[in-house]
């Protein structure tokens, strides 16, 4: 055990090498000063460095407070702030300034927007293939409370891939999303299949004290909505006030997870201790 | 010299150091291993910058520092 909390010591398997900033700095500064968010540097990603390095760019938009308080995540939840109009000019200067291949646009959640946001999400969508033709588009959002009008608007903006993500098993839901719903979450990804016109990604964590046997009823669950894309990754704690890490599970483990996904038809996985949603992304899909 | 802690990544500000590898007195070889830090989300090994004895340790297993900090005295 860690001598100063109850988290168990990190093991060896979770041990990185030191990091070459110099690119991924240069990147932060130009993303600061293009006055653009990204979910890699708010959840306190420890893959940044390598990421930023590769070109690879989550961004966050509407703003850095999120409707909802999910016990596992970095960011901050509260009252959120006015909508920013200028948002999809300034991502989609970015997304073209750093040449990227693959962009990542994700999102906190807006309960008190009506639509959940999903107008801006378009409005991003749309100046980034406006100003970047070539570039392949992810988004990754929130449920909006379900509404299949928003979905389909997220995805009429002319996506390429559309992602939500499960987070963990049906039965840590209450305690670890309690503001969020599985079923309606597999909704979410069923409805986005039914388009069939982009491909449809999810991930979820380990670690959070979830049973082997709930994992094989997730992955089905999620293969049975049309997703074709997956990640997992072990649950990693963004700062004291999160849920602690109930177990660090062996990289064998998430080869086996891997591996028992594949059988049940997922056509790509990415399935490893650092492995997060959005991590090299544009590799994966590319 | 001293073992300054170096940059661990892009938006990590500090590290708690979580175990020493060598004691002071002992002799460290250049890049051998030396300390190992842990942030939140990952750990990190930071290896002597040079081959020297180690005279002093300057901040203690449990410890939290800054980049930039200086860990230890070698000679």
């Amino acid at each position: 055990m860690n001598v100063y909390t109850d988290t168990p010591k990190m093991p060896s398997w979770l041990k990185k090498g030191l990091p070459d900033s110099k690119t991924a700095k240069e990147l932060s500064r130009y993303l600061e000063a293009g006055c653009v968010e990204t979910v890699c540097m708010n959840s306190r990603c420890p893959n940044i460095t390598e990421c930023y390095s590769a070109g690879n760019v989550s961004f966050l938009i509407l703003g850095k407070i999120c409707t909802r308080n999910c016990l596992f995540c970095a960011i901050g939840n509260g009252r959120p702030e006015e909508i920013d109009p200028d948002e999809p000019v300034a991502v989609a200067k970015a997304v073209s300034g750093l040449g990227l291949k693959y962009a990542v646009i994700t999102s906190v959640t807006r309960d008190d927007i009506p639509d959940g946001g999903a107008g801006l999400f378009a409005d991003v969508v749309k100046a980034v293939k406006k100003a970047s033709p070539e570039t392949t588009v992810e988004t990754l959002t929130p449920d909006f409370n379900g509404s299949l009008k928003a979905i389909d608007k997220v995805i009429k903006a002319g996506i390429d891939v559309f992602s939500h993500n499960m987070e963990t098993v049906a039965r840590l839901y209450p305690q670890i999303r309690p503001d969020f719903d599985y079923s309606r979450s597999l909704d979410v990804l069923r409805h986005a299949a039914s388009s069939g016109s982009v491909v449809i990604k999810s991930g979820f964590m380990v670690g959070l004290g979830e049973l082997e046997e709930e994992i094989g009823g997730l992955l089905r669950d999620i293969k049975d909505t049309g997703c074709a894309f997956l990640t997992i990754g072990q649950y990693l704690r963004p700062k004291n006030s999160r849920l602690e890490v109930k177990e660090y599970i062996r990289p064998g483990r998430f080869r086996d997870m891997k591996e028992e996904a594949l059988k049940l038809g997922f056509k790509k996985v990415a399935s490893g201790p650092f492995v997060r949603s959005s991590y090299r992304a544009g590799e994966f899909f590319l | 010299m001293k073992v300054i802690l170096p940059e661990l990544g892009e938006g990590v500000e500090e590290a708690v150091i979580s175990s020493w590898y060598f004691s002071e007195g002992e002799t460290v070889g250049k890049d051998e291993d030396l300390v190992e830090l842990v942030t939140d989300k990952a750990a990190f090994n930071v290896p002597s910058p040079a081959s020297g004895v180690i005279k002093k340790i300057l901040c203690r297993e449990g410890n939290t520092v800054k980049i930039g900090d200086a860990l230890a005295e070698l000679e």
